[in-house]
């Protein structure tokens, strides 16, 4: 019972702690509660090809996106962005990310980039795109 | 609906100086905000509160460089408020003081997110959220947007709202409106059911659908709506009309929505070298080859307008940017020429107009209500032209001219950045014109945010201008002016000294764990990033800065603080 308590105080004073940090270090102060994040197998997720896996593809094997973004406004495709990204929510050992994944106007993968919630910076999150050639294909 | 047609404001609003102070003493009394459009069409009067020598000298450089990207910055500014807008990402805010309660509501870029109202996940529509207590945001409401089409979302969604008051519009008690509260907002940007609609939100809870205004459209874009006249200026494309545009293709459609229910279509209207009958292959410009057919700007068909903004019935006049990002031209036009254009009686009429001018104009019949345009260096584009009437000039206070203190009427245009990374495209700015002679717009000063310190073309997503603000604020007309600069944030410059704008404030939202993220591929390598981007600035009727992001991260609300409280204050207090 003692070790029970004793687990659960140290769990509370770690999150505690991590909402402290947060608090006081960076802008993340008004995050409100992350919200829920799924597992995400990391096999399903190397099955995710950009140039060739489809949104029906990828969702049979992610499930369904927890936010569906199209950026484009005023009818106009903006150079290098994508027509439509999937987000999905996901956690591991060094904390929570989000799997993007873009899609072109044929409704094909074009990019896939699994990111850390807090990479925020100038090197960015590299990204799996597809070959070069294949980009040409895809009108890009 | 009273009319004042003023003569002509060519001779440089010097006049209408007096004529607004008279006219902002008439306005009605329903709100700090009424008075102004789009609400009203009085102006309000700026006093001089500006030393004799401006700005000319004082220290630009003392701005302090921001945080990490993955830290919020904010200088001359407090947060006061903030809600998530349901991960959604934002295109245009507006906060309407609704019989003392504010309501704000986002018009949504597509996709799609969870409602927790519903338990429900929603096509990007508008969400509805009441602000009266900025420090508790209440969401209230999201109205669903387009349904995907064949599994794909197509790109604006809902973007664009505007919330007029019945009891502002001609015969209110006659058609039932009085006390009743409208939204008109874009719906939609391919497909079948594309188009402008009008909801009932009295009760901003539970908004109703009113009716559709025109369907059938393609790219739905930023509309403007008057409030004390309910003329509409809509923005969208046609799939069958022939309006010609290169880029972003939409023109604009004016309808009477002064009974909501009811709508009256007037006419559409576009630049010179965009109508139906435009000979596209072999039209040459009209700056160097002036003709019937000809085409205004540097690129043919030229490009479509963004947003037009009405100043209303009193300084009659309606801008309109054009082009967007890129071959930008400003046009400024006649506002009673533009609506009744088509007619051949009463004022503002067209006795040579032509039979069909109201949906396939001739160049005539568009060049009728124009006064003047601006063609823009083609690497930036027409995204927000608003003006402001009569800021006092600093130095032209005494001794200049015949010693009358001089004010200049000025437009503030902005183009908007596009690219991620900066990668590919000119840097994007905004500018302020000279506008006090209306034929000949002329460069003032231009407003930049440099890429350093902030190694903003290194942080991820876009970064350059965007929106100028729209809502006017009286303690904030001519003295400040905000510009939403993707991800370097809310920008705020002290105009009191137009000549010589002073960078004043900024606000640059943290990244959150709702940060849509932001990929770029540059020299055949990619990479995302976590970046917000403030797509809009606005204001409340209570001095409230909303900065909304367009990366799904939500809406901050802020106040002035330091040096940028004191811009706004008379001289004695500041």
């Amino acid at each position: 019972m003692r070790i029970q308590m004793l687990v659960y105080s140290a769990g509370l004073a770690l999150c505690f702690l991590g909402t402290t940090a947060a608090r006081s270090e960076d802008g993340w102060a008004k995050v409100i509660p992350p919200p829920s994040v799924d597992t995400i197998s990391a096999a399903k997720l190397a099955k995710v090809q950009p140039g060739t896996s489809t949104k029906t593809e990828v969702q049979a094997l992610l499930g369904a996106p927890w936010r569906i973004l199209q950026f484009n406004d005023c009818g106009m495709s903006m150079p290098g962005q994508a027509d439509e990204s999937w987000d999905y929510r996901g956690r591991n050992a060094k904390g929570t990310y989000r799997v993007h994944i873009e899609f072109d106007d044929s409704d094909v993968a074009r990019l896939v980039a699994k990111i850390p919630d807090r990479a925020a910076g100038t090197k960015g999150t590299r990204a799996k795109t597809a070959p070069p050639d294949m980009k040409v294909a895809m009108k890009m | 609906m009273f009319h004042i047609h003023v003569p002509r404001l060519a001779k440089g609003f010097g006049c209408s100086f007096f004529l607004v102070l008279g006219i902002a003493s008439q306005a009605p009394a329903q709100g700090p905000a009424a008075a102004y459009p789009p609400y009203g069409s009085a102006i309000p009067v700026i006093t001089n509160t500006e030393h004799r020598s401006g700005a000319v000298g004082e220290d630009t450089q003392k701005m302090p460089p921001p945080n990490g990207p993955n830290e919020e910055s904010i200088w001359n500014m407090k947060v006061e408020g903030f809600n998530d807008n349901q991960a959604r990402p934002i295109y245009q805010p507006l906060i309407v003081n609704q019989n003392g309660r504010e309501i704000m509501y986002n018009g949504n870029l597509s996709g799609t997110a969870m409602n927790p109202l519903t338990g429900v996940s929603e096509s990007n529509g508008t969400s509805i959220i009441d602000v009266t207590n900025v420090k508790r945001p209440k969401f209230l409401f999201h109205i669903p947007g387009p349904d995907p089409i064949n599994g794909s979302f197509a790109a604006a969604g809902a973007q664009m709202v505007r919330v007029c008051p019945g009891s502002s519009m001609p015969n209110a008690a006659a058609n039932g409106i009085a006390g009743k509260f409208f939204l008109l907002r874009a719906f939609g940007n391919a497909g079948a059911n594309e188009s402008h609609q009008i909801w009932d939100v009295t009760e901003p809870s539970a908004p109703k659908f009113l009716t559709t205004i025109i369907s059938g459209l393609s790219n739905t874009h930023k509309s403007w709506w008057e409030c004390d006249t309910g003329i509409a200026y809509l923005v969208a494309g046609s799939k069958s009309d022939g309006w010609q545009q290169s880029g972003s293709t939409q023109h604009v459609y004016i309808y009477d929505l002064s009974n909501p229910a009811k709508p009256q279509f007037i006419r559409q209207f576009g630049l010179p070298g965009q109508q139906p009958t435009a000979s596209v292959a072999t039209q040459q410009p009209c700056l160097n080859a002036p003709s019937d057919t000809c085409f205004e700007g540097t690129t043919n068909p030229p490009g479509g307008v963004h947003g037009p903004i009405s100043m209303g019935t009193v300084v009659n006049r309606v801008y309109m940017p054009y082009g967007v990002g890129s071959s930008g031209v400003i046009q400024i036009d006649d506002r009673m020429k533009l609506i009744n254009g088509c007619k051949a009686t009463g004022p503002g009429s067209n006795p040579n107009a032509s039979p069909n001018c109201q949906n396939s104009p001739t160049q005539a019949d568009l060049l009728w209500p124009q006064v003047s345009w601006v063609t823009m260096n083609p690497e930036n584009g027409g995204h927000s032209s608003m003006p402001v009437f009569n800021v006092p000039i600093p130095e032209a206070q005494s001794n200049f001219g015949d010693g009358t203190p001089e004010s200049k009427s000025l437009l503030f245009v902005s183009s908007e950045g596009t690219a991620n990374n900066c990668f590919g495209q000119a840097p994007h700015d905004a500018w302020i014109l000279d506008i006090a002679n209306e034929q000949t717009p002329w460069p003032m000063a231009t407003l930049n945010v440099p890429q350093f310190p902030g190694n903003f073309c290194g942080k991820g997503a876009r970064f350059g201008a965007h929106a100028v603000t729209e809502q006017i604020y009286p303690p904030y007309y001519g003295k400040i002016i905000s510009v939403s600069w993707f991800n370097a944030g809310v920008r705020i410059w002290d105009i009191r000294d137009p000549k010589n704008p002073k960078p004043l404030a900024y606000f640059i939202q943290a990244p959150t764990s709702n940060t849509a993220a932001s990929c770029s591929t540059i020299n055949g390598v990619t990479n995302c990033f976590n970046a917000t981007m403030n797509d809009y600035v606005e204001y409340d009727d209570r001095g409230f800065i909303y900065a909304a992001d367009r990366a799904g991260t939500g809406v901050t609300i802020l106040s002035l603080t330091g040096e940028a409280r004191n811009a706004i204050l008379p001289q004695s207090e500041q």
